[in-house]
C-alpha cells in the first residue's frame, strides 16, 4: 500500500535500474542524472552499496563539484574543538576593547556638537492608494487616451460614407506616436529617476563632503577617528573585491581624511585600486605616502615596483624589488619579478654592444675614449640619424623590402648599414650634420612603418641612460 | 579544512524566552532583549571576560521587548531603541535603563521588527529608527521630532465589519534602511505576512518598487545600509532565501534575484534532505565583508552563504533597457545548534567572526566564525 502511494525515488527520477552500475557510472557524463544516481544511492531505497556510492560521488565531484549534495552540516563544535592559537586573540581582543570601551564612556560626558541634519519634514506614504495609482501611472495615462479616442471613433460596419473617409495609413501613423509618447514618458521616468546619481558635479559634490569631513573632524576623538578610518577601509576593500575601483578609491579617501596618521593600509590599498584603473602615477605617490609612515613596508615597495614596471620604468622597478629582497631575502613576488626584470633588461644590454659596432663608421670624432654614458648617447643619435636619410630616400629604390626594417634592432641595423652603403655619399652627408630630428612629417603609411622601429629604439635608448 | 569553522564559544541557559541580542558597538558587552512567562520584559547586558559570560546589568520592565538596534546611536552615547509588545518605542541609555531618553507609542500592536541608521555615518542624512508593526505601519522616527512619526506608511483605514475584511490588514514582519549613501537619498524595504515585498523612497516619498514572494518575508537586510543599495537578502517561510541584486532596476522585471529553496532546512549530515520545510528567520550581512552572510533556520541551524557576482552585473535586454543580472550563492558551512529556531543573530562590529545569537531553547550563545578573513 505505502509503495503505491510514495514511489520510489528510482521511480521519481524515471531511472532504469540499470544505471546504478558501476560501469554506467563510470561512462556518464551527465552531471544532472549522476545527481539523481547518487540521491538514490544515498537514500538507500535500492539497498546498500557503500562502494558504488563512493564512486558515483566521485564522478559527481569530477563532473560538478558545486552540486548541492556535497552540502553538509554538522553538529556545532564546542570552543575546545579550537586550538589555543586560534582561542588566544578572541580572548585578548576582549581586554582590548574594554580599554575602548571605558574610553568611550568618558567621551560620553563630553558633549558632542555634530551639526547633524535637521528633521525631516513629517509626511506619508499612503500604501494603497500609491500601489495602485502611482506605479501604473504613466502607462494608463498614455494608453487610456488612444482607448477612449478609438471608442468614439469607432465606425459602424454599416456606416459606409464614414468608411470611405478612413486612411489606414494615417490610423497607422497616428498609432505609431502613441508608442513613441509612452516609450518617451518610460524614459523621462527613468531618466528622473537617475538623474540624482549621474549628475556632472559628482566632483564638486565629492569635494564639498570631503571639506564637510575636514570640519567634522575638529568635533570627534581620536578613538572615533580610529574607528570611522577603519570602517572606510573596510568598506574600500570590500568594493576592491567587487571590482568596484572608483568606489573602493573613494572610500579610502575617506579613511585618509579620517585618521592621516595611521593611514598605512589605506594608503596601500588605494595604491593597488590606482594600479587597477592604470594611474600609475597616483599609485606611486600613494606608496610614498605610505613610506614616509612607514619606511619598511615591503607591500608599498612592492607595489611602487609594479607601477613603476607598468610605466615603463624597469631600472626603479627592478631596483626597489632589491630592495624588498634586501627585507627579506625569501620574497617569493620579489624574486621572481627581479628575475623577469634583469632577463628584461639583459636583453637590453647586449643590444647596447652591437649599437656600438655602429659606432665604427661613424665620424671618428664620436667614436674616441668618451665616458660611456657619452657613448650611449651617440649610438642613440647614430641610429636615430640614418633614418630620416633612408625614409627619405626609399621611394626611389622600389624593390627595398620595407617589412625588414620592422624588425628586431639587430637586423634594423644591418639593413640601415647596407642601405647607407647603397646610398654611397648622400647618406655621409646627412650624418655628418648636427643631430637633426626627424624631417618631414610622415603622412604616407610607408614611413610610419619605417618610424616604428625607430621609436622602439629611442625609448630603450632613453632607458638605458637613465640606468647608467 | 580551510572552509570557515562555527565554534560554539559560549552558550548561556536563560529564564525567558529570548526575542532580540544585539552587541553593544565598540565593547565586549552584549544586550538580550526577551519576555519573562509573567509577560514582563527583561534586559540584561552580558559582558565577555576571557572565556566567561559576566551579567553586568538586568533590568526588568511591565511590557515584553521584542527588538532593538544600535544604529542611530553615536559611538559616544550608544544609546538603544527598543520595540515591545505593545507597540512602544523607547530609546535606553544603558547607564540608566530606568528613565528612556525618547519614548512614544507607536503602533497599536506589537512592533515586530526594528532597524535604525545615521549614527555613526557621517554626512549621511539625520538618525532615523524605522520600525514595522502587526498593525501593518510601517513608521520612520526620529528621535529629536516629538512623538509624531517622520515617515508614515500605514495601511489605509479599515472599511467594513472586520469579519469580512479581517484579511485585509497586512502584518509587517521586516523592515530595513537602505541605499543611504548621502544626505537626501534613503530607502526603506519592507516585508509583509502575505510575502509582499514594498520598497519605500523616503527622499520622493513614494513606493519605488513593489514585488511578492511566495510566502510571508521574516527576514530581510541590504548588505551595506550606507551605500548605493547593492544586494538586498530577503528570508521568508518555508525556507526561502532570496538575494537581489538592486543596482539596476529594469522598467517592468524590477530587480533580478537568485533563489535557494529549503535554506531553512537541515542538510542532514549526508546531504539529503529530510524532514519538513523550515522558515529562514534571519539573515545577518557580516560586518567586514559585505558578500558573506549567514542565515538562521526554523530546524536550529545556521548556514554561511557567499554571495558570488556574475561577470557582468547589467545587460541590456531587447528593448535597450538594462536588466541586472544575479550572482551565485555558495553554501560556505553550517551547523546545528539547538533543536529551536535561531530567530535573531548578530555579527560583533568590530571583531571578525565574533556573534551572538538567540534561539527558542530559552539560551544565548557566543559563537566564534573561524577563517573569514580568507574571503
Amino acid at each position: 500500500m505505502e509503495n503505491e502511494k510514495k514511489k520510489s525515488l528510482l521511480e521519481k527520477y524515471n531511472l532504469p535500474l540499470h544505471y546504478l552500475d558501476f560501469a554506467h557510472v563510470e561512462k556518464c557524463t551527465n552531471a544532472r542524472e549522476m545527481e539523481k544516481i547518487v540521491q538514490v544511492l544515498r537514500s538507500g531505497q535500492e539497498g546498500h552499496y557503500p562502494d558504488l556510492q563512493r564512486c558515483a560521488e566521485e564522478k559527481l565531484k569530477a563532473l560538478k563539484p558545486d552540486s548541492k549534495l556535497f552540502r553538509y552540516e554538522e553538529q556545532i563544535k564546542p570552543s575546545t574543538a579550537l586550538d589555543t592559537s586560534e582561542l588566544k586573540p578572541i580572548l585578548d581582543w576582549t581586554d582590548a576593547i574594554k580599554t575602548k570601551d571605558s574610553a568611550l564612556n568618558e567621551l560620553k560626558k563630553v558633549k558632542q556638537n555634530l551639526n547633524l541634519p535637521s528633521v525631516r519634514k513629517l509626511s506619508k506614504i499612503d500604501l494603497d492608494t500609491q500601489s495602485e495609482t502611482k506605479t501604473p501611472k504613466p502607462a494608463p495615462k498614455a494608453r487610456t487616451q488612444p482607448n477612449t479616442k478609438n471608442k468614439e471613433a469607432r465606425i459602424k460596419s454599416t456606416d459606409y460614407s464614414k468608411w470611405d473617409k478612413y486612411d489606414p495609413d494615417e490610423e497607422i501613423l497616428r498609432m505609431d506616436l502613441d508608442e513613441e509618447r509612452d516609450q518617451e514618458q518610460v524614459e523621462k521616468t527613468i531618466a528622473t529617476r537617475n538623474k540624482s546619481v549621474t549628475t556632472d558635479d559628482l566632483k564638486n559634490e565629492k569635494d564639498s563632503l570631503y571639506e564637510r569631513l575636514q570640519a567634522q573632524l575638529k568635533n570627534l576623538s581620536q578613538l572615533e577617528r580610529e574607528q570611522f578610518a577603519e570602517r572606510h577601509r573596510l568598506r574600500g576593500n570590500e568594493s576592491f573585491k567587487a571590482k568596484e575601483y572608483e568606489n573602493a578609491i573613494e572610500e579610502y579617501n575617506c579613511s585618509i581624511i579620517y585618521d592621516p596618521e595611521n593611514a598605512v593600509h589605506a594608503y596601500n590599498n588605494r595604491a593597488v585600486a590606482h594600479i587597477k584603473l592604470k594611474k600609475y602615477f597616483s599609485a606611486i605617490s600613494d606608496c610614498q605616502a605610505c613610506l614616509q609612515l612607514d619606511p619598511m613596508n615591503v607591500k608599498a615597495h612592492l607595489r611602487m615596483a609594479e607601477a613603476h614596471n607598468a610605466e615603463g620604468r624597469h631600472l626603479e622597478s627592478l631596483s626597489l624589488y632589491k630592495k624588498v629582497l634586501g627585507f627579506e631575502p625569501d620574497n617569493a613576488i620579489a624574486e621572481k619579478a627581479a628575475k623577469k626584470l634583469t632577463s628584461i633588461l639583459g636583453e637590453v644590454a647586449p643590444s647596447t654592444a652591437t649599437r656600438l659596432t655602429i659606432e665604427e663608421i661613424d665620424p671618428p670624432q664620436l667614436q674616441t675614449t668618451q665616458p660611456k654614458k657619452e657613448l650611449v648617447k651617440s649610438a642613440s643619435t647614430a641610429v636615430k640619424k640614418p633614418e630620416p636619410a633612408v625614409s627619405a630616400n626609399t621611394p626611389p629604390i622600389k624593390d627595398y623590402d620595407l617589412a625588414e626594417l620592422v624588425k628586431p634592432n639587430r637586423m634594423v641595423k644591418s639593413n640601415l648599414v647596407s642601405a647607407a652603403e647603397a646610398l654611397g655619399s648622400k647618406l655621409q652627408a646627412t650624418k655628418g650634420a648636427a643631430p637633426k630630428k626627424p624631417q618631414s612629417p610622415p603622412s604616407t603609411p610607408k614611413e610610419s612603418m619605417l618610424r616604428l622601429p625607430q621609436d622602439n629604439l629611442n625609448t630603450s635608448n632613453k632607458l638605458l641612460i637613465q640606468e647608467i | 579544512m580551510d572552509k570557515p569553522q562555527l565554534i560554539e564559544h559560549l552558550h548561556e541557559a536563560v529564564t525567558y524566552t529570548v526575542y532580540d541580542t544585539k552587541w553593544v558597538p565598540l565593547s565586549a558587552k552584549f544586550v538580550v532583549l526577551g519576555s519573562k512567562a509573567n509577560g514582563h520584559g527583561i534586559m540584561d547586558i552580558y559582558e565577555l571576560n576571557q572565556d566567561k559570560l559576566v551579567k553586568v546589568k538586568s533590568v526588568e520592565k511591565k511590557v515584553a521587548f521584542k527588538c532593538g538596534t544600535f544604529g542611530a546611536a553615536s559611538l559616544r552615547n550608544r544609546h538603544m531603541a527598543i520595540g515591545d509588545f505593545e507597540g512602544r518605542l523607547q530609546v535606553l541609555d544603558m547607564e540608566q535603563p530606568d528613565l528612556p531618553v525618547y519614548n512614544v507609542k507607536a503602533h497599536s500592536g506589537i512592533i515586530n521588527t526594528i532597524d535604525a541608521i545615521g549614527g555613526t555615518q557621517i554626512d549621511c542624512g539625520a538618525p532615523e529608527i524605522v520600525t514595522g508593526s502587526r498593525d501593518g505601519a510601517v513608521k520612520v522616527w526620529d528621535i529629536r521630532q516629538g512623538q509624531a512619526p517622520v515617515v508614515d506608511m500605514s495601511p489605509p483605514p479599515q472599511m467594513g465589519d472586520g469579519i469580512n475584511n479581517s484579511s485585509g490588514r497586512r502584518d509587517c514582519w521586516a523592515v530595513a534602511f537602505g541605499n543611504t549613501y548621502n544626505a537626501e537619498e534613503r530607502l526603506v524595504a519592507a516585508g509583509y505576512d502575505n510575502g509582499d515585498l514594498k520598497i519605500f523612497d523616503l527622499r520622493t516619498l513614494s513606493v519605488r518598487w513593489e514585488a511578492t514572494m511566495k510566502n510571508g518575508i521574516c527576514g530581510l537586510e541590504f548588505d551595506r545600509r550606507d551605500i548605493p543599495m547593492n544586494k538586498l537578502a530577503v528570508t521568508t517561510l518555508e525556507g526561502g532565501l532570496l538575494v537581489f541584486d538592486m543596482r539596476t532596476q529594469h522598467p517592468t522585471k524590477g530587480f533580478s534575484y537568485v533563489e535557494e529553496r529549503n535554506a531553512g532546512r537541515s542538510v542532514g549530515t549526508n546531504g539529503v534532505i529530510s524532514g519538513p520545510k523550515a522558515t529562514v528567520w534571519a539573515v545577518r550581512h557580516l560586518p567586514q565583508n559585505r558578500d558573506l552572510f549567514l542565515t538562521g533556520g526554523g530546524t536550529g541551524s545556521i548556514r554561511l552563504w557567499q554571495y558570488e557576482y556574475p561577470d557582468r552585473r547589467v545587460i541590456d535586454d531587447s528593448d535597450g533597457n538594462k536588466l541586472g543580472v544575479a550572482g551565485a550563492l555558495n553554501m560556505v558551512s553550517a551547523a546545528t545548534l539547538s533543536s529551536q529556531p535561531v530567530h535573531c543573530f548578530d555579527w560583533h562590529p568590530d571583531k571578525l567572526g565574533l556573534a551572538v545569537c538567540g534561539a527558542f531553547d530559552q539560551s544565548v550563545r557566543v559563537l566564534i566564525t573561524t577563517k573569514l578573513n580568507t574571503y
